[in-house]
């Protein structure tokens, strides 16, 4: 009995498989570059520090200087992981964090007889089967609008105030997270915004800045 | 029977209307974030912990308490209706809990998993009690070199278990590492990587870590698919009884029994929260319905296979309530965001935690059994209300959990460049998650990474500068040989299915990967 509609079993999807993203192959190795460059931050800082003469091993400098060794060593072991297989997919890691395999293991899971379990990342892959074809990869312009709405929200908070500012913030994610009601979401915006205003402002006692607002309300 | 009155004691106060009123909102907000996928109680934990300051500590204890077990009661009924489940832990209920629910058997499905919940979670909760004496005495024989051995079996068993090679756990919890150290020297006052700028003189604040890794990072993550994503899969509404009969009882106390015998034991140590022994449990239900002939497994759902994962989903929460609290070791996410509560409160959980906070203490245990009871309530029946919350659209979920991020970090102190530092740590969130690296190491090292140096330090002036002092103990010795044991599982593991997936590549048949 053929118990779900789902994408064939036989990928060894055990929960979330991902597609092919824009990484695939070597590109992870800008990781390696970013934990490589923290480390020699680290490095450098820790040479650096100003230590006064009375600290005594192990002093302040004793344990960066371990972090620095282990992130040394974390990034060349990513390196040789990497670099020998370049094309290893990355099954499963959200929404789960744990090791796919070992979870595979444990729950004697053989790829026929468990369902396929549907992430909410997945529901992209659900649709590509009714036409419209798959486009692979980040999309970038959701996540740079967001960066951006965020750090938007930041400068602005202490001008504008509390109310505004948040829920301009609200507005500009619900409208790149694909709401297709800009006006109705003004008004859940402000509702938000308010309500938030009110309950930790006036009933907990957290100061909101009130921007140019403050002095009318 | 020390721990009884002491337990009693504890009742009373958690019977406060005040505390009540906590437990209560706790136990609705952490079912609400256990059925929405994508939402956790360690996110629910980090963006409640600003705004709750102002809370006397054991309310806020117990509120948080209390999103932990919900976050476990709620996780399966979208897993069971939906097929997606609401949290990692619920994935093992889901093989044979969305199967029954095809089968229309879901409001079954849904109280037995309930059912199972509140069982495993209060059997642990009485093991709790029951052995807390014990862990009271082991204050006594705990120095420097005990806390920084357990501080080193945490940060590597959660690197072990949550990658998919230790490789990527390791370089996550030297992330955890870097950001914790960078601030005033605690020991000797030195500044460490403040770049002279006095805004990092009092380091990163570890809500400014976790709610940028946890809140602003999935909303960064979510965004990066939810344009090309569908809606969710269509629901199964379910009908009839959510309780099991007589025969069903027979076939589930087992199960029950089984789930919690996992979920105890892998709860009070670090390898990552609920997966393991729910994947277990699933795995024995398997295998025993083989051998039993039970044709119900795999094909219509069996009963069994959703009571023994969910039993041990919640006999580990019971089970990390008294690591945390006794020996101040989170062994999962939600865990870890509990400690850095504690910190925030000026409070170190660990041995002497009983003796020094009893009033703390004994009042969070009690309100674990009242939270069970409430959960129960506001699960068994309602299922099928709480699955309503799916139909909230996704971005105004993520857009009110962005407002709620922003401000809790300007509560932490009125200062703009914590919300840039989160925003910063977000998009470094948003990168390891593109990138398979686990985020959960980051937390624990950013938490515990502090407490491991004092230790390390304090074991090693004392011995001037003997490294052998920290293998001096019997205690010591147990933590690293059982770490060791860790390692090598886990180490073998991946090394066997990479072998596997060689094999299959050079065949040409990718079956494991693609």
């Amino acid at each position: 009995m053929s118990i779900n509609e789902s994408p064939p079993l036989s990928t060894g999807a055990l929960r979330v498989q991902r597609m092919p993203r824009w990484y695939t192959g070597r590109s992870e190795l800008i990781v390696v570059a970013g934990v490589l460059a923290l480390a020699t931050v680290l490095l450098y800082g820790t040479v650096t520090m100003e230590v006064r003469e009375e600290d005594v091993f192990p002093g302040p400098q004793f344990f960066p200087a371990l972090v620095v060794v282990f992130l040394y060593a974390a990034a060349i072991a990513l390196a040789i992981e990497v670099w020998r297989s370049p094309q290893r997919a990355h099954v499963g890691d959200d929404p789960v964090e744990m090791s796919d395999e070992m979870l595979r293991d444990l729950g004697r899971i053989d790829e026929t007889s468990e369902i396929r379990v549907v992430s909410p990342e997945d529901y992209a892959a659900t649709t590509t089967d009714s036409g419209s074809p798959a486009r692979s990869g980040s999309d970038r312009k959701t996540v740079l609008i967001t960066i951006g709405a965020f750090a938007g929200f930041i400068v602005i908070l202490p001008v504008v105030g509390w109310l505004i500012s948040a829920a301009a913030l609200f507005w500009v994610i619900a409208w790149a997270f694909g709401s297709t009601r800009p006006l109705m979401d003004i008004a859940i915006a402000a509702i938000m915004s308010s309500s938030v205003q009110l309950a930790f402002g006036a009933g907990l006692g957290l100061s909101l800045p009130g921007g140019f607002l403050a002095g009318v309300l | 029977m020390d721990q009884l009155a002491l337990l009693l004691g504890g009742f009373e106060v958690a019977f406060t209307p005040q505390n009540l009123l906590f437990l209560v909102i706790g136990a609705i907000l952490g079912t609400a974030v256990g059925v929405l996928p994508g939402l956790g109680s360690a996110m629910a934990v980090a963006l409640l912990l600003p705004v709750t300051f102002s809370l006397d500590p054991t309310g806020a204890f117990i509120m948080f308490a209390s999103i932990y077990f919900g976050g476990l009661f709620g996780d399966s009924t979208s897993g069971i209706l939906l097929n997606t489940p609401g949290n990692s832990s619920a994935i093992a209920t889901t093989f044979e809990g969305h199967r029954m629910a095809k089968d229309g058997r879901a409001a079954k499905a849904l109280g037995t998993a309930a059912i199972g919940a509140f069982f495993g979670g209060t059997i642990s909760c009485v093991l709790v009690v029951f052995f807390s004496p014990f862990i009271v005495r082991l204050a006594t024989v705990f120095g420097p070199a005990e806390y920084f051995a357990l501080a080193v079996f945490a940060f590597v068993a959660i690197s072990a278990v949550v990658a998919d090679s230790i490789v990527r756990g390791l370089v996550s919890l030297g992330l955890g590492f870097a950001l914790a150290m960078v601030g005033i020297d605690g020991m000797t006052g030195t500044e460490r990587f403040t770049g002279g700028s006095p805004v990092l003189f009092d380091g990163i604040s570890i809500i400014v870590i976790t709610v940028g890794l946890l809140a602003l990072g999935e909303v960064l993550h979510v965004g990066s698919y939810i344009r090309r994503s569908g809606g969710p899969g269509a629901m199964v509404t379910p009908t009839g009884s959510p309780l099991p009969s007589a025969r069903e009882w027979r076939m589930i106390l087992p199960a029950f029994l089984r789930g919690t015998a996992f979920g105890v034991p892998f709860g009070a140590i670090p390898v990552g929260g609920a997966e393991v022994p729910t994947f277990l449990a699933y795995g024995t239900e398997k295998r025993l319905a083989r051998r039993r002939g039970d044709p119900d497994f795999g094909t219509r759902g069996s009963i069994q296979g959703v009571a023994g994962p969910e039993a041990a989903g919640n006999a580990t929460a019971g089970s990390a309530m008294g690591a945390l609290l006794g020996l101040g070791i989170p062994t999962s996410a939600t865990a870890a965001m509990m400690i850095a509560a504690f910190q925030q409160y000026g409070m170190q959980p660990g041995p002497l935690l009983f003796e020094r906070s009893g009033d703390l203490v004994w009042p969070l245990l009690a309100s674990l059994f009242l939270g069970l009871v409430i959960l129960l309530v506001i699960n068994l029946p309602f299922a099928a209300v709480w699955a309503k919350l799916l139909v909230i659209p996704r971005h105004y979920l993520y857009a009110g959990i962005s407002v709620v991020a922003m401000l809790g970090l300007y509560a932490i102190a009125s200062r703009i460049v914590d919300l840039w530092l989160a925003l910063a740590i977000g998009i470094v969130g948003f990168v390891m998650r593109r990138f398979s690296l686990p985020v959960a190491p980051v937390l624990i090292a950013a938490i515990l990474g502090p407490l491991a140096e004092t230790q390390l330090r304090r074991a090693l002036a004392v011995s001037e500068g003997d490294p052998s002092v920290l293998l001096s103990s019997p205690i010591t010795i147990v933590l690293y040989a059982l770490l060791a044991v860790i390692v090598t599982v886990s180490v073998l593991q991946h090394a066997r299915h990479t072998a596997k997936r060689r094999t299959a590549d050079r065949v040409g048949v990718d079956t494991l990967v693609k």
